[in-house]
């Protein structure tokens, strides 16, 4: 352990970096060579044209997939490789480009499920309701009504998750995955089918998070809206980063304009 | 509507507030209401169905003695298929290897029956710890793998005959029994089967209103999301299969002393195949439905078989009417499946609800997918 501590490049401040990060699908490279650092307390997007590689580099952090080559460090440590729980119990959190609530339960159990790391009862005490698992469960009730509040469905608490309109099921996601107390936050496409109204609230939601001390990480093609909330766009185009800085300098970048419009023909 | 809704402080219902210091005795009675009653009618029963069982010439509480035990093994096998989303089609396995364990042990070994049913829970459960690793594989092939699972087990149990007997099964079993007290008589037994099934059930639908069951739900509904909301999902799996497992050895425990006489068939696919029938019929996701599908399994037959005796003379087409009885199970089933996927129990639930709102439609619901 200590050896690779020694090994790691991190220094102070960094969140969530990766060295040489390398994926590919049978023949197609989905993610090649990506190294970056996100510092602490940033704000972060990632973007680039459909099948850049951005949701499967979300998928690599996240532990989904193992990258065939490179490796990731968070929180001081070489996460490369381990399951997706712990990582996630390490203090890494993310939302789906496609909702993935668990449908059929309450909106308040689909939060309560992200604190399951945080919380320790077991099979035995959870079937004789014992008085712990009966403390731990009122915590949980409270601890999920304060995320709910902080997207503001704290009224749909006992609603079925499925049942909730398409915006307000993006919300109830990012409050799942704000239980599961992330230090880094990774959003995948969290405006795609909201309404304007809907993502500038998204908008603020995102800035209050960064307050509360989340890094946030998000892959969004509401350009607005990146353009407005991140301090630095990482530009993704054929699973290279292609372009990397703060939203003016992106925005009149060659490169970047070439990946959406294609080259200039003279 | 994002963050603003106001009254933030106070929540609907109050119910998310600390819990309350004194006992809650009224609060306490409603929610286990389902249970108390369960129990009430439970231990009542044998007072109204002995005087009836004669006319109808269906032995009720020998029935029900099966019932409890086959209503055991369902709720393991809702828990794991129904809640975590785990298709076993091989649970008489695990039925079948409680049931010799505790069979061979008292009337081999000598054992004391009640030390020999705790005995057939540990060898189920260390048969679900050998084959836990079956849940790597998913949908269709998990259930291939489980059915083959069941086919072993029973190949074994008929071929191993030095140690079970083969097919001429193993007899003379003991009755069931607590420390220095034999259980002989039918209603005896009914209470024993029963107390025992009635502390599973309250066991698990705590269980599965907990953190553990929410972990299984949310697993079944989505495992990538599962996971990455820090459930470990194999690890969750794999204890309700074992648990699941133990629930099966259980039964199989009771079962064998209940029969008195076990033979390799009895735990046959088949008994798998009616389990599942049981926990789909009664309902996926819901422990009380199970024990409505165990009792509607296993009394179909018995009314089957009582139907021409009710009515005296008999037609000739009807006297083979038992012949029928794995059609009109087959029709149920069917009928079941287009109009309420969700189980009897959860349809007949939202049959009322919908009495009551237009908003729920049985008719409708879509089995969990």
């Amino acid at each position: 352990m200590p050896a690779e501590e020694a090994m790691s490049p991190l220094h102070e401040g960094v969140a969530l970096q990766t060295s040489g990060l390398y994926k590919a699908f049978g023949g197609l490279t989905a993610v090649k060579n990506i190294s970056f650092a996100v510092y602490e307390g940033e704000i972060r997007a990632i973007i680039g044209p459909n099948g850049a590689g951005k949701t499967t580099l979300y998928d690599l952090l996240t532990g989904i997939y193992k990258p065939d080559a490179g490796r990731i460090f968070f929180a001081g440590k070489d996460i490369t490789g381990l399951p997706s729980h712990r990582i996630t119990a390490m203090g890494m959190a993310r939302t789906f480009q496609t909702v993935r609530l668990f449908p059929h339960m309450s909106v308040m159990e689909n939060v309560m499920v992200a604190m399951h790391h945080r919380t320790h009862c077991g099979f035995l005490s959870c079937a004789l309701a014992l008085p712990p698992s009966r403390r731990e469960e009122a915590w949980m009730r409270e601890e999920a009504h304060r995320f709910l509040h902080i997207v503001g469905l704290e009224m749909q608490g006992e609603s079925l998750a499925g049942n909730l309109p398409f915006g307000q099921q993006r919300l109830l996601e990012l409050a799942r995955a704000l239980a599961t107390q992330p230090k880094v936050l990774l959003l995948d496409e969290p405006a795609a089918g909201l309404n304007a109204y809907e993502t500038r609230e998204l908008g603020d939601i995102i800035y209050r998070l960064r307050d509360m001390g989340i890094t946030v990480i998000l892959v969004e093609h509401d350009m607005g809206l990146v353009m407005r909330i991140s301090e630095k766009v990482m530009v993704l185009d054929y699973g290279e980063i292609i372009s990397e800085g703060t939203p003016e300098e992106v925005r009149s970048d060659p490169r970047v304009i070439e990946a959406y419009l294609g080259s200039v023909v003279d | 509507m994002i963050a603003s809704n106001g009254g933030s402080g106070k929540k609907r219902g109050g119910s998310y507030g600390s819990p309350p210091r004194r006992p809650d005795w009224m609060g306490m009675l409603r929610r286990n209401a389902l249970l108390l009653g369960f129990t009430v009618f439970i231990m009542v029963m044998p007072a109204w169905a002995v005087p009836l069982s004669k006319p109808l010439s269906i032995p009720i509480i020998l029935t029900m003695r099966l019932v409890g035990v086959y209503a055991i093994v369902a709720v393991g096998l809702n828990l794991l298929m129904g809640y975590a989303g785990q298709v076993s089609l091989g649970q008489g396995a695990f039925f079948g290897i409680g049931a010799y364990t505790s069979a061979l042990l008292t009337t081999k070994v000598g054992f004391p029956v009640w030390l020999g049913i705790p005995c057939a829970i540990l060898v189920a459960m260390l048969f679900g710890v050998l084959l836990a690793p079956v849940l790597r594989l998913k949908g269709h092939y998990l259930a291939m793998a489980t059915l083959a699972m069941g086919i072993v087990v029973f190949v074994f149990l008929r071929e191993m005959t030095w140690l079970t007997g083969g097919n001429d099964g193993v007899r003379n079993i003991p009755h069931l029994s607590v420390p220095f007290l034999e259980i002989t008589s039918t209603r005896g037994e009914f209470y024993y089967v029963w107390i025992v099934a009635i502390i599973v059930l309250a066991l698990c639908s705590r269980l599965v209103d907990s953190r553990v069951g929410r972990a299984m739900r949310a697993l079944h509904q989505s495992e990538v999301a599962a996971e990455a909301m820090g459930v470990p999902v194999s690890a969750v799996k794999k204890r309700v299969f074992i648990l699941s497992a133990a629930l099966g050895g259980l039964a199989g425990g009771l079962f064998a002393h209940l029969q008195r006489f076990i033979d390799p068939n009895q735990f046959s696919i088949l008994l798998s195949i009616s389990l599942v029938t049981m926990v789909v019929i009664g309902g996926m996701e819901s422990v009380w439905g199970s024990v409505f599908g165990a009792g509607l399994i296993t009394f179909l037959p018995k009314l089957v078989e009582a139907l021409p005796r009710w009515l005296g003379e008999v037609p000739d087409w009807l006297e083979r009417y038992s012949n029928y009885e794995g059609m009109i199970l087959g029709v149920i089933i069917m009928l079941t499946m287009v109009f309420m996927p969700s189980g009897i129990t959860k349809g007949m639930v939202d049959l009322v609800r919908w009495r009551r709102s237009s908003f729920v439609n049985p008719f409708r619901r879509k089995a969990v997918d």
